[in-house]
């Protein structure tokens, strides 16, 4: 495949896989960690959303499934199926020692793992998940984060994850 | 890196070590599933992280290219019964239950 069309292809693939997985286990409802309550603040002082800030602080200051899909398609691309477990397994232990009490890094790591093999079928490699996986977070973290909290927020009223916190 | 195992053995291997922690931590008396809403993953169940806890161990043991006998079979079975003895009775211990994140980020301790 195209390297061009297929880390585009990764990169939305990317981008769905985490944001579905975190909103799912309720990234935008509340912080995990204590960083994530003064980043979700920040934000929405910022003229931003709460519920996006929120998961915006989550992502930052704990491994979420952001953080393992990015680890998964590495594991995977160094030594295939057992790399991408390896990484959900060491994302589990990296949210204990967080103190993260969250799901989404494990799951999203292990479902990031099964996307890029099924993938591996119709020529997407690890290698364009790593790519499209950071641009897919710096279309959330690295541009503007008040439209970026905004839609993530939107995404969470929809799947019924808003936040109750003010 | 060098396969010593075919690729279907090694996946069927993954499901033993699931399945078999999944059945020992219940019949070890763990929940099927977290109490919901499903959002505090330092509470164990048999789903959650028992069969994490076996495949990634398994995962490790096969990158390093330890297959033991009947092409990692054993090495599944024991495992999977490994993790959920572990979930079960030293998971509390050597994972403590975090401080709770309030609102006005005040620590609860549970």
């Amino acid at each position: 495949m195209n390297e061009i069309l297929g880390i585009a292809i990764a990169t939305v693939i990317a981008w769905l896989n985490f944001v579905i997985i975190d909103t799912y286990f309720g990234l935008p409802e509340y912080p995990g960690v204590k960083g994530a309550n003064i980043v979700g603040r920040s934000i929405a002082k910022h003229d931003g959303d709460l519920a996006g800030g929120f998961f915006q602080g989550n992502v930052l200051c704990s491994p979420d499934a952001s953080a393992g899909t990015l680890l998964a398609s590495i594991g995977v691309m160094l030594i295939g199926l057992e790399g991408g477990i390896m990484a959900a397994f060491f994302v589990f232990i990296g949210n204990r020692l967080c103190a993260d009490p969250g799901y989404a890094g494990t799951i999203g790591a292990l479902t990031a793992t099964i996307i890029i093999l099924l993938c591996s079928f119709i020529g997407l490699t690890p290698e364009m998940f790593i790519v499209g996986m950071i641009i897919a977070i710096l279309t959330i973290q690295g541009i503007y984060h008040p439209y970026s909290s905004k839609l993530l927020g939107k995404i969470a009223k929809l799947m019924g994850r808003y936040t109750e916190l003010e | 890196m060098i396969i010593h195992v075919s690729e279907i053995y090694l996946f069927i291997d993954y499901l033993i070590a699931i399945a078999i922690s999944i059945i020992i931590a219940l019949g070890l008396r763990l929940p099927l599933l977290p109490n919901k809403p499903i959002r505090f993953s330092f509470e164990t169940s048999a789903l959650f992280p028992t069969p994490v806890i076996a495949i990634g161990l398994l995962a490790i043991c096969f990158s390093l290219n330890i297959y033991w006998i009947y092409d990692g079979m054993v090495l599944a079975i024991l495992l999977g019964g490994f993790s959920a003895l572990f979930t079960k009775y030293l998971f509390d211990y050597v994972f403590p239950k975090p401080p709770e994140v309030t609102e006005d980020s005040q620590e609860v301790i549970q």
